[in-house]
């Protein structure tokens, strides 16, 4: 349970999850009012590990669920197992005998079965899904429904139901209700807009690319083994491959498989050659890594000229210290 | 707070952001459990419980600048200008209290005085923005319509709070301190403040008003100068208007999508997949308890564009090739083919660069046509009918767009024939109007007859009509 906004953010960044003052106070908010939270941003920003961070950080469990074309109740939110009921029912069979046994038509023999039909239909039979799953739970929960714009309108619809009452009604037994309320984070990637019923229930939080003073803390923490110079060039490139117009602009998840792809290079620093090799690590296609490779030039020029100056002042240096034991 | 809340609610309202009663109610249950001390988190607390669409938040973001910030700000700034303009041995502070101590002195005390005469001389900022706004509801500025009532709205808001009185009070008491006894440099200084003082309210005042009218009318410029854009014909734009036409098509783009996606939701139930049924029935002993439906064919509109990029339609053409691009991301079954006199395609380049590149190289010939030519429609369809017209089928919808000037060469019209007897439907879009189809060069009367809609297309409102019809049908 988090106390205030500064908390939050003190206890995701113990888990590695640097987020700035905006972020903490959605999390803190849908703690507080038990609003699900709708977030949206660009891939690779981290909104799944928001949700991943903040189950960690509340010691809850995650409970996912993610969202596809054609996802339907049966997968979300409960099944029944229909071999567990024919299995038992050939079990019983001798049992049914019993309970039939003295009838004497066909429509008294129907209904003592009938009277028994409630045991078939019980949660003993139900296969929990991820929905029912976190409406069940009696331990903290975090349910996550990653990409929720993937899913069918239809299913928005019935989600809308579910996040409104966290209440699920199954026919056959009657209504469950979450004993405590889960918190749920929606991630969606904008492919479609979501409906303003479902917008109106949520906490709304757009995650976009990280400033390059945020990037830089979230690079420090994920991959401390960068160093500082190697962080400090990444996160300045990144941020200049941002303002290029790309088809796919990299995101941060980006940024840090890049530096760890550096990192087994044995790169210490960013030169042209290196970026040249790693750039398709970054860019996924290849109009971008053409378009980039041109203004890199440009941008690596600058910082080369540093080293080269770097590089000739100390061979001066070495060529001065040798030279004066000579003079002397 | 409440009251500023709603106010800012409804300011939000007007600029076109949608924010329901349970929205609002969610942002006091937010403020309940946050200190409002941190600007920071009242902002995010605001924003995340008012503001549900990323396009929103740039609007939110000014009109909270504009609401929450400071007025009081600006205040401040004022009357620190106000006693800033004292000769530089005054002391500001000292001053104020020297008067306090003679207005005990003065019959009746500090009470004689009017509230804003009161709250001037103590510089009580707090005070002086209640009874600002306590004033501007009275003078009933929330009317305001435009710029030009500014000054008239600044007036009534002075009179109500009682400027002149106020100033009259303080001269008044000026020369009642210095006949009790008070030194002339210090009068003339107070002299010299009270008009400082007099024009820092002033300025305040004309200052909130211009507020009240930029958060009311925060999205008014912006309406409209899009409507004005959707009026405007193709010939007439220049490069920003370009710009601001991109954004336009994007939309209309993004509409194409959302519906397309509906349409293919729609379509998911067909015929029963006996092969899905049975696997997905295993468990259940092969007794078909979920059927599994084969998804019907889906039905999306195949595209074939040509588009003219001679000079006489570079304007255009430049925008039509814009929307082609936009196109061809929005649909999967799309070819785009440019021509002049020859004909190229440059769906690849499409695909390959990015929109503006696309445009130039494609107006440029994109490395398929000559552009230097003369426009030689017939040659064009010719040379389409020869060479790709396998790419169009019965469920194919050719779009042309192009102004059918054909330099007095043979239209070969039977080729257009050959393409519109192929297709499904053919759409011809000409920028120039209907009564010029046909004079001159023009060979439109010519091509019309095998187009299904021939239309003219000269602004972003009839092109948008277009596509309504296109996708929906």
């Amino acid at each position: 349970m988090f106390e205030s906004v500064e908390s939050v953010q003190r206890e995701l960044a113990k888990l590695n999850y640097i987020c700035d003052a905006r972020i903490a106070t959605v999390v803190f908010l849908a703690q507080r009012l038990e609003k699900p939270v709708l977030i949206e941003g660009p891939a690779g920003v981290g909104k799944t590990e928001l949700a991943k961070a903040a189950a960690a950080a509340t010691g809850s469990q995650l409970i996912r669920l993610q969202c596809y074309e054609g996802l339907d109740e049966a997968k979300a939110l409960y099944e029944w197992e229909y071999s567990k009921q024919l299995l038992y029912t050939q079990i019983l069979k001798e049992r049914f005998s019993d309970v039939m046994r003295g009838a004497k038509t066909v429509r008294e023999a129907a209904e003592r079965v009938g009277e028994e039909d409630s045991v078939f239909f019980s949660e003993n039979f139900l296969v929990p899904r991820p929905l029912m799953n976190a409406i069940t739970a009696d331990i903290p929960t975090l349910l996550l429904i990653d990409e929720v714009d993937k899913g069918d309108p239809e299913f928005e619809a019935f989600l809308l139901e579910v996040l409104s009452d966290f209440q699920v009604t199954v026919p056959e037994v009657g209504t469950i209700r979450a004993t405590q309320r889960p918190l749920v984070f929606l991630t969606s990637n904008n492919s479609r807009e979501m409906s303003d019923a479902l917008k109106r229930r949520c906490l709304h939080l757009f995650i976009d690319f990280p400033n390059a003073d945020l990037e830089t803390r979230i690079l420090e923490a994920k991959v401390p083994e960068a160093g500082k110079k190697l962080s400090a060039d990444l996160v300045r490139m990144m941020q200049a491959l941002r303002e290029l117009d790309l088809k796919k602009t990299p995101s941060i998840s980006e940024t840090l498989d890049w530096a760890r792809a550096l990192l087994a290079l044995n790169a210490v620093e960013l030169d042209s050659d290196m970026v040249a090799r790693t750039l398709n690590v970054i860019l996924k296609y290849e109009g971008d890594v053409r378009k980039a490779e041109g203004e890199l030039e440009k941008f690596l020029a600058k910082p080369a000229d540093d080293r080269r100056t770097d590089a000739a002042a100390a061979a001066s240096a070495r060529a001065a210290a040798k030279g004066a034991p000579r003079q002397a | 707070m409440q009251k500023h809340i709603l106010e800012f609610t409804n300011i939000l309202r007007r600029a076109g952001v949608r924010v329901s009663t349970a929205e609002a109610l969610d942002a006091f249950k937010a403020l309940e459990v946050l200190s409002i001390d941190d600007r920071e988190v009242f902002r995010n607390a605001l924003g995340a419980t008012m503001v549900k669409r990323a396009a929103d938040v740039a609007t939110f973001e000014e009109l909270f600048g504009l609401y929450w910030s400071g007025f009081y700000d600006s205040l401040r700034e004022a009357f620190d200008q106000a006693s800033a303009g004292l000769p530089e041995r005054m002391d500001y502070e000292a001053l104020l209290r020297q008067i306090a101590e003679l207005l005990q002195d003065v019959e009746g005390g500090p009470e004689a005085l009017s509230d804003l005469a009161r709250a001037m001389l103590a510089g009580d900022l707090g005070e002086l923005e209640s009874l600002i706004r306590s004033a501007a509801e009275e003078a009933g500025v929330g009317r305001i319509e435009n710029f030009l009532q500014i000054g008239f709205f600044s007036r009534r808001i002075l009179e109500r709070m009682g400027a002149e009185r106020a100033e009259g009070e303080l001269r008044g008491l000026t020369e009642r301190l210095r006949a009790a006894g008070m030194p002339d440099d210090e009068a003339e200084a107070m002299g010299s403040l009270i008009n400082g003082l007099m024009d820092a309210i002033r300025k305040s005042v004309r200052n909130f008003t211009e507020r009240e009218i930029q958060q009311r009318n925060h999205d008014y410029m912006e309406k409209y100068r899009q409507e004005t854009l959707l009026e405007k014909s193709f010939y007439h734009l220049t490069e920003d208007e370009v710009r601001k036409m991109r954004e336009v098509v994007e939309r209309l783009a993004q509409k194409i999508k959302n519906i397309l996606t509906i349409r293919r939701r729609r379509m998911k139930r067909g015929k029963l997949d006996l092969h899905q049924t049975l696997r997905r029935n295993m468990s259940h002993g092969g007794i078909p308890f979920e059927m599994v439906w084969k998804h019907r064919k889906k039905d999306r509109p195949k595209l074939v564009i040509l588009c003219d990029v001679s000079s006489s339609v570079a304007n255009v053409s430049r925008f039509m090739l814009q929307f082609c691009y936009t196109l061809q991301e929005a649909f999967t079954k799309i070819r785009s083919f440019i021509f002049v006199s020859d004909l190229g395609e440059v769906t690849h380049l499409f695909k390959d660069a990015d929109i503006n590149e696309s445009i130039e190289r494609a107006l440029q010939g994109g490395g398929v046509v000559n552009v230097y030519t003369r426009s030689n429609f017939g040659n064009a369809f010719y040379v389409f009918a020869q060479n790709h017209l396998s790419a169009v089928d019965k469920k194919t919808t050719v779009l042309i767009l192009g102004d059918a000037r054909n330099n007095y060469n043979d239209p070969k019209a039977w080729c257009l024939r050959e393409i519109h007897n192929r297709a499904k439907d053919l759409i011809w879009l000409n920028p120039e109007n209907p009564n010029a189809w046909g004079f001159g060069d023009s060979v439109m009367n010519r091509y019309a007859p095998f187009a299904d809609v021939a239309e003219e297309c000269r602004n972003l409102r009839q092109l948008s009509n277009l596509i309504d019809r296109l996708v929906l049908s």
